[in-house]
């Protein structure tokens, strides 16, 4: 009975865990291994070594540090921002008794039907300085200069909260959706007026839902490609488009995969740190 | 505590009245009981007083203030529901704090009511599991000494024991009702169940299709009944159709029926005649002394123990049930020919 009972464990659990072993820990085991080598840049060749050099240039170099900083700056940002918004969003579609409910999911998760490169594009189009937006602006005399906004951080930002709003918003709403009404309400007929509530009720409980929306949110953003290449432009940096860099022109395999692993344990022990905060907050 | 006033109140979705134009009062420390068949508006009535539901017309007035436009935290209602919708994540302890703490009462104060409430309920020493660590009757009692600890002005009950098995319900009917009266708390229960509601209530409020059809005691009702939709819902009656003309009672199958004068007065026209089941009379022979007397035919009997139902055939449209005690008397068959009496007082004659 046991031994079947663990054979059947192994049977579920033995696909994903090949698949894992394969496809993700190799080519890390594989990437981390050549981040220790170095690169001979005449030849574009990588030298076998076992040296850190790769990462002290990462550190060393502001260029790199400020891709670094810029990319968690706007990821803390965004991740907050699509707290914030996807929230109250998330409650209306938990809570309605609209029969359009369905219709109002469909919606929210529409936007990701269209990738990530396709959007950017269109974003292009309507806000470049003479996009759609600036053209009729002026066309119409109300702007004498077009409107800065294409190749900002600021059309980063949007952008990526724009793309990573959805998966902030099916988090918490499947897990308001399993908060009993009547808990709100208990809340209310005790004196909690909604704000002191949300507090002491609905925020503990959805806590479960914030962390897997932040942390998910947290980590697109930390790992976006396609929104910073596009819309940042040229002359603004964020980590996933450097490592691009790295990998496809450069073909900088030891430091592209230095950067890669920089990204990495930058993002786990945030989202570690993250978590263990909004925890303790909650609890005291 | 406080008295509890509704003056015509209307909730209506669309064009449809959830509740039209219930006017109630509840004195303090008066335990007042909404019964009626599902969907009759007892729960929108109830949520109306909470707060939780805004009326479309009508007043809420608490202790004599107008409450009707004060959101739930500003009014002083405490509530039971039927889910008990106690906070998951907070312990037992915290559970009963957390409307005391909303009042910023001091540390040791919220302590020792918490204390007070806990024991009211016979659960103190529980104040540290948390509700899942509890039976279904414990949650209900945490639920009841949550609402009790801020002191409400007023208690609010929506079908508190329906989540009960049938035996715990009966032992929890009776400890909140002596709480209730040792408290003197105003109360206002909804159920369906109607023993429950008996053996709650002083007084009872019977609704259907949004409206208050009759307000009194047990035994107004069940002596008394306002109409044939009272009639037939607070115990067992058998109608039997007909007319009311010249101080009698013809039933559509044609008999000829002595009903009391008080219910026939005015025009003739279109009634039904209420008889309670216990108030018949049956024996195997003609019966002297009873203002109706009349021969049938035993059709079927369910036999219950203390008690047999018996269900006469008195004309082609007339069917009767009559219940006996089972003292190990008279007990008619399936087929027997008997005679069923009453007096006239014990029918109740409404018109159409
Ligand atoms: N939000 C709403 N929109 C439309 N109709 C509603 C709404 N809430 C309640 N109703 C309707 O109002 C009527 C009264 O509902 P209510 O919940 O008060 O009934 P109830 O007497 O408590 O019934 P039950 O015994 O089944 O709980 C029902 O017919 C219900 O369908
Ligand atoms: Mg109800």
């Amino acid at each position: 009975m046991r031994r079947s009972q663990g054979l059947t464990a192994a049977a579920l659990l033995g696909p994903a865990t090949i698949f894992i072993a394969v496809g993700l820990l190799a080519p890390l085991a594989i990437l981390f291994r050549y981040s220790l080598n170095s690169f001979v840049a005449q030849t574009k060749t990588m030298v076998e070594a076992l040296t850190i050099q790769n990462y002290i240039t990462f550190f060393t170099d502001p260029y790199y540090t400020g891709a670094l900083g810029t990319t968690v700056k706007v990821a803390l940002l965004v991740t907050v921002v699509c707290l914030v918004l996807g929230f109250p969003l998330a409650y209306v579609v938990a809570r309605t008794q609209s029969r359009f409910k369905h219709l109002l999911i469909i919606a929210i998760v529409l936007p990701l039907f269209v990738g990530n490169s396709v959007r950017a594009a269109g974003w292009m189009v309507v806000f470049g300085n003479k996009g759609f937006f600036n053209a009729s602006l002026m066309g119409l005399g109300i702007l004498s200069k077009p409107i800065e906004i294409m190749f900002t951080e600021n059309a980063v930002i949007i952008g990526i909260i724009a793309v990573n709003l959805p998966f902030m918003v099916l988090s918490l709403q499947s897990v308001i959706e399993s908060i009993d009404r009547a808990v709100e309400e208990a809340a209310f007929s005790l004196g909690a007026p909604p704000l002191t509530m949300f507090r002491r009720v609905l925020w503990p409980l959805a806590l479960p839902g914030i962390l897997a929306g932040t942390i998910l949110c947290f980590i697109l953003a930390m790992n976006a490609y396609a929104t910073p290449f596009l819309l940042g432009g040229p002359l603004f940096k964020m980590m996933a488009p450097v490592i691009y860099n790295e990998f496809t022109q450069k073909t900088n395999w030891p430091f592209g995969g230095a950067i890669a692993f920089i990204l990495m344990a930058v993002t786990l022990s945030l989202t570690i740190a993250a978590n263990a905060l909004l925890r303790r907050r909650t609890a005291a | 505590m406080a008295r509890l006033d509704i003056d015509r109140l209307v909730k209506r979705y669309g064009d449809f009245f959830a509740v039209k134009d219930v006017s109630l009062s509840v004195a303090d420390g008066e335990f007042l009981v909404l019964l009626g068949p599902s969907g009759c508006g007892k729960t929108t009535t109830l949520r109306m007083v909470a707060g939780f539901i805004e009326p479309t017309a009508g007043e809420v007035k608490l202790g004599g203030s107008n409450v009707t436009l004060l959101p739930p935290w500003k009014r002083n209602a405490g509530m039971v529901f039927q889910s008990y919708a106690l906070f998951p994540h907070l312990t037992v302890a915290q559970n009963v704090a957390f409307g005391l703490e909303m009042r910023k009462l001091p540390r040791a104060e919220v302590d020792k009511r918490v204390e007070e409430a806990l024991a009211l309920v016979r659960l103190a020493g529980f104040g540290a599991r948390l509700p899942r660590q509890l039976s279904g009757g414990q949650q209900q009692r945490v639920a009841l000494a949550r609402a009790l600890a801020i002191r409400p002005d007023v208690l609010l009950l929506d079908e508190p024991l329906s989540n009960l098995d049938a035996k715990l319900r009966q032992e929890v009917r009776v400890e909140i009702r002596e709480l209730q009266k040792q408290l003197g708390l105003t109360t206002v229960m909804v159920t369906h169940d109607q023993e429950e509601a008996l053996t709650m209530a002083d007084r009872l409020v019977v609704m259907n299709e949004g409206t208050v059809h009759q307000v009194g005691t047990q035994r107004d009702l069940y002596e008394r009944p306002a109409d044939r939709f009272v009639a037939g819902f607070v115990g067992r009656t058998t109608f039997l159709s007909g007319t009311v003309a010249n101080g009698r009672f013809r039933t559509d199958g044609g008999l000829d029926l002595a009903v009391a004068p008080s219910s026939t007065g005015g025009a003739p026209g279109k009634a039904a005649l209420s008889l309670r089941p216990e108030r018949l009379e049956i024996a195997p022979g003609p019966i002297a002394g009873l203002d109706n007397d009349l021969p049938g035919t035993v059709e079927f009997v369910s036999y219950l123990g203390a008690q047999i139902d018996i269900h006469v055939r008195l004309s082609p449209a007339d069917r009767l049930v009559v219940q006996i005690a089972n003292r190990g008397g008279f007990a008619p068959e399936v087929g027997q020919r008997v005679h069923v009496g009453w007096r006239a007082s014990a029918g109740q004659v409404f018109r159409e």
